[in-house]
């Protein structure tokens, strides 16, 4: 059978090197006729009915990023030439793994299935492979902890590490969840909980993966852990260390809303249940020993040790799962807001800490106020309790999304938290009045549009319309936007902004893209083998993604792609197979395994 | 009110070759709004004139003024989430606006190919140079003099005809200016929903138009005064340039003993003009301005003719007066090569945006006027929008 190979692109202009690709299937048996098509090439099915007579071809293949735009011609063609029109096969790179413009020999070996007219998943099946039973998750936020939680609890080993001295992540942070509104710490303290008492999991905080080696199915994980400087086994959270502690400083753990001291624990609840130095802060590390120290004398277990260095752990696994969470857009890079310069305008997270009731104003909204810091004599805007109460608040969608300047993608979350903030700010401060600013409305999940039905009964304004300006006149803050559905401009005065920021990735992810070799795509998020098909796995075998890492999802999704990590991470354990991993398959070996499967499908002949 | 809406759903491109770029983009945020410093109601710009574009509601863009309330500062492109380059699309309309107010559909013709634009110009060009040779030739014998040179050779062609040719052009384009006002007025306070201003409203806001015409004062919202600040000497120059050769051409250009008054301010003018045109120009090729990122043929064509006419007038004026009469004459010739092209233009091209524009802003006065009076609600601002639903309910 002659067949002609067509390679061309259509989604977009990737760089790959189709010349190379078109090398090779030029030298594949029956091959007759390679040709490179233009970047969206419009094609003329009498001009390739021609060729295909010109070159007595029975068979087309088409190559490339979605190569099914070029189908319809072809079939034409083919049927114009009198052959079979049934014979437009596609090699389709962006669905067989092969989307990155790097993965050549994948794009081969889909070629050279597609010659033959085998399916490629039947041919590309991963050779068996030693699987150690191990596995690392890296980020223990609410994605990484339901994936260990699902692994270990059916009793395989897991090393959660994460980077902070307490697991949670953000989740830990936020008071309510949408559109249910239960307690988020109620879900996640549980799930916390059970992975500090797990037997198969083993707690690595105050850590960062420092080097990856070894292949698929046996990775040599080398752990760089940071002092904690207070042993987390003995240590009761009796809290004498901090009462004594000089030094003050803001808390990340509530946004720096409020401060905690050098050694502190984030939050009361955290995992581990012990306190840790921040050697940045501390007086005694700073000095190198010659000052201060009056924990450590305070401290009835003697669980503190000043003098701690960082060290590092070996582990060996088989597979890995990358939950690294997301960052906050930086709300400053949007001047026109003020945020940064006008005290009352707020971050999402930072509202969040300030409505949570374990956060620093026990639940309460509060304007900020001027508190005189009397260790470095500097006035701050601090959230104290006895603060007054806003009497108008207003948020924000879409901050540093949908916008090409910043982030083009929408952050996914924004609009359902915003429409939570506006039910909270309506139940908290009844009296006060409450404007949601949005483009469009992205209420899409289960309950959702029902939710904002709800927080529009409630008495919020919901206005659609971009705020363009926050800005203070004589003291008080001034919004500027326009009412679009209603042709008005807007101009009111407000006491409390809220920024509804997006979510970009970690700023740690470039380090793990290089270590593991997991490509990331044009925004940073890590890029899963096949959207559709494969949302967990990656490029590199034994290597998966779960929660926001892989792109900005709500809790129910993040959650339910933590237990479908596990499940494939199992597979890949009980199998035996390395989870999604072609990188023990030869090239040549695809080619003898397409021959025999075509052999073996058409015993009338066709093949060699 | 009648329920058909024509719609010309072709408009979004035929405006391309205005100059609009990306308007679909548009999602409607109403940042671009919110962030003009020329936007107030009724006026929402630019976002209501993007709106009407992209539902290709041609007959409402016609009567609609808010392009000619906007002097492009650029804010509302700085802060698009989209790119969808509101600016330019204002710019673009207000071109279109200019095709559609020309009853002669020349100005529709130049805006949309650059080479019936060229062309016409050339030929306007050399007919006029044509013309001045010949009647040099057939009907003074060779004699090209413009000036009274002194050496016993008077002039061929003296400023008092010179003077007659400037009235006729200068009259039959002011005429077709007049008309298209008129077509204006018509397209804009006349349309189906627009409630009618009385004459007593006409007369109170008279006034606006001599002051915007003048002053252009409104620019100065925008957070970058250059262009302002350099228009302003450009366009009084032009003025002042207008008025000298329009009713003084005969002691202006006589020489030698021009009077002083007439001269100070020729200079003056003349500063004027190259101070405006060197800011458009450079500009224009450093795109350093919002206004000038996206330059139009017609744009180019507009400076490069201004600038060949200042250009021609000074090595005129400075070879007449070093006595070098026969390049005096030639430059004159090339000169008016310019000039007339250029009167040519004025009632089909960017040139009449200096009656178009203070006209909007005295429209716009009496449109709000009326309109606030129809409707008490504009008046209120925005105050309702701090009562929440559940208590006005």
């Amino acid at each position: 059978m002659r067949v002609g190979v067509f390679v061309g692109e259509y989604l977009k202009e990737t760089g790959r090197n189709l010349e190379a690709i078109a090398g090779y299937a030029r030298n594949l048996p029956d091959v007759e006729h390679v040709r490179l098509l233009a970047f969206r090439q419009l094609l003329d099915p009498a001009a390739l009915a021609n060729e295909l007579r010109e070159e007595k071809l029975e068979r087309v293949v088409l190559a490339g990023d979605s190569p099914g735009y070029f189908k319809p011609a072809f079939t034409q063609a083919l049927a114009d030439a009198g052959k079979d029109a049934r014979e437009v096969h596609l090699a389709s790179f962006r669905e067989h793994g092969a989307g990155s413009p790097d993965s050549l020999e994948r794009a081969k070996a889909v070629i050279a299935c597609a010659v033959r007219a085998v399916p490629f998943s039947l041919v590309a099946v991963p050779k068996p492979a030693v699987v150690k039973h191990a596995t690392l998750v890296i980020g223990a936020g609410i994605a990484g902890i339901q994936a260990a939680l699902e692994i270990a609890d059916a009793g395989k080993k897991v090393f959660l590490v994460e980077r902070e001295p307490t697991i949670g992540g953000h989740m830990a942070m936020f008071d309510k969840t949408f559109p249910t509104l239960d307690c988020a710490a109620c879900i996640l303290t549980p799930k916390m909980v059970a992975v500090s008492d797990h037997e198969m999991i083993e707690l690595i905080t105050n850590a960062d993966v420092q080097e990856v080696r070894g292949t698929p199915g046996a990775y040599r994980v080398t752990v760089a852990r940071r002092a904690r400087r207070v042993d987390p086994e003995t240590c009761t959270a009796c809290n004498s260390c901090t009462d004594v502690c000089p030094v003050s400083v803001w808390s990340e753990f509530d946004s720096k809303l409020s401060h905690r001291k050098a050694i502190y624990i984030p939050f009361p609840q955290a995992v581990p249940t012990a306190y840790v130095v921040d050697p940045v802060a501390c007086t005694y590390v700073q000095s190198d020993g010659q000052k201060c120290g009056v924990c450590v004398k305070k401290c009835p277990l003697g669980c503190i040790h000043l003098d701690e260095k960082d060290d590092t752990v070996d582990i060996e696994v088989g597979n890995i799962v990358i939950a690294t969470g997301y960052e906050l857009f930086d709300a400053r890079k949007i001047e026109c807001y003020g945020y940064g310069k006008l005290p009352n305008v707020l971050t999402s997270l930072e509202f969040e800490r300030m409505t949570n009731a374990s956060g620093p104003t026990g639940g309460k909204i509060v304007l900020k106020t001027r508190k005189l810091n009397k260790r470095i004599k500097v006035e701050e805007f601090v959230a104290d309790p006895e603060g007054p109460s806003p009497k108008s608040v207003a948020i924000i969608h879409c901050v540093g999304s949908r916008d090409p300047k910043y982030n083009p993608y929408c952050s996914r979350v924004c609009c359902m938290y915003s429409l939570k903030f506006a039910h909270l700010v309506r139940e908290k401060l009844p009296q006060a009045t409450c404007h949601e600013f949005y483009i469009d409305m992205r209420a899409y999940g289960k309950g959702y549009e029902e939710f904002m039905e709800r927080i529009k009964a409630e008495g919020t304004r919901v206005v659609r319309g971009r705020t363009a300006e926050v800005s203070e006149v004589d003291g008080q803050m001034v919004l500027k936007g326009e009412d679009m559905l209603r042709n008005r401009l807007v101009e009111f005065p407000v006491d409390m902004v809220v920024l509804a920021v997006g979510l970009v990735p970690s700023p740690g992810n470039q380090d793990l893209e290089r270590q593991l070799g997991v490509p990331r795509d044009s925004d940073g998020w890590f890029s899963e083998l096949d959207y559709n098909g494969d949302p967990t796995y990656t490029e590199r075998g034994g290597v998966f993604v779960a929660g926001m890492c892989q792109g900005p999802k709500d809790i129910p999704d993040t959650v339910a792609q933590g237990s479908a990590v596990a499940a494939g991470v199992l597979r890949s354990i009980s199998s035996g197979y390395g989870g999604g991993d072609l990188s023990n398959l030869s090239l040549s070996e695809i080619e003898t395994r397409a021959r025999d499967l075509q052999a073996k499908l058409s015993p009338a002949g066709g093949g060699q | 009110m009648t329920a058909t809406v024509r719609v010309n759903p072709k408009l979004i491109s035929e405006l391309q070759s205005y100059g609009a770029e990306d308007v679909q983009n548009c999602y409607h945020c109403g940042n671009c709004s919110a962030a003009c410093p020329y936007s107030s109601e009724p006026f929402i710009l630019p976002r209501m004139s993007t709106r009407l574009l992209q539902m290709g509601l041609e007959e409402s863009l016609r009567g609609n003024l808010e392009p000619w309330l906007c002097y492009y500062c650029g804010q509302c492109s700085d802060q698009c989430p989209r790119d969808a380059e509101p600016g330019a699309t204002m710019m673009s309309l207000r071109r279109w606006l200019t095709g559609r107010y020309d009853f002669t559909g020349i100005a529709r013709r130049f805006y949309r190919s650059w080479k019936i634009e060229l062309a016409a110009l050339i030929i306007v060009a050399l007919l006029t140079g044509a013309g001045l040779l010949a009647y040099g030739f057939l009907w003074g014998g060779g004699n090209l003099s413009v000036f009274d040179t002194g050496g016993g050779q008077s002039a061929f062609l003296p400023a008092g005809a010179i003077h007659v040719v400037d009235w006729v052009l200068g009259l039959m384009f002011i005429t077709v200016v007049l008309v298209n006002m008129a077509r204006m007025w018509h397209f804009t306070m006349h349309a189906e929903d627009i409630p009618r201003a009385s004459a007593g409203a006409y007369l109170r806001h008279a006034l606006l138009f001599p002051l915007h015409f003048f002053t252009q004062k409104r620019w100065a919202k925008c957070d970058n005064n250059m262009p302002w600040l350099t228009h302003l000497p450009l366009m009084l120059g032009y003025l002042t340039m207008l008025v000298l050769i329009m009713f003084f051409l005969e002691p202006f250009q006589d020489g030698p003993a021009i009077d002083w008054k007439l001269h100070t301010l020729g200079y003056l003018a003349t500063a004027g003009l190259l101070v405006g045109v060197w800011y458009a120009v450079r500009g224009r090729l450093k795109k350093n301005v919002p206004m000038y990122r996206h330059s139009h043929s017609t744009d180019w064509v507009f400076v490069l003719l201004l600038l060949a006419i200042v250009a021609t007038g000074v090595l005129l004026h400075v070879l007449h007066r070093l006595g070098f009469g026969a390049a005096a004459n030639l430059t004159y010739v090339a000169h008016m090569m310019v000039v007339v092209p250029w009167m040519m233009r004025f009632p089909f091209s960017k040139w009449s945006h200096m009656m178009y524009r203070p006209l909007a802003m005295y429209f716009a006065a009496i449109q709000t006027e009326a309109l606030a009076s129809q409707s008490p609600q504009l008046q209120g601002g925005a105050e309702d929008e701090l009562a929440p639903v559940a208590e006005a309910a």
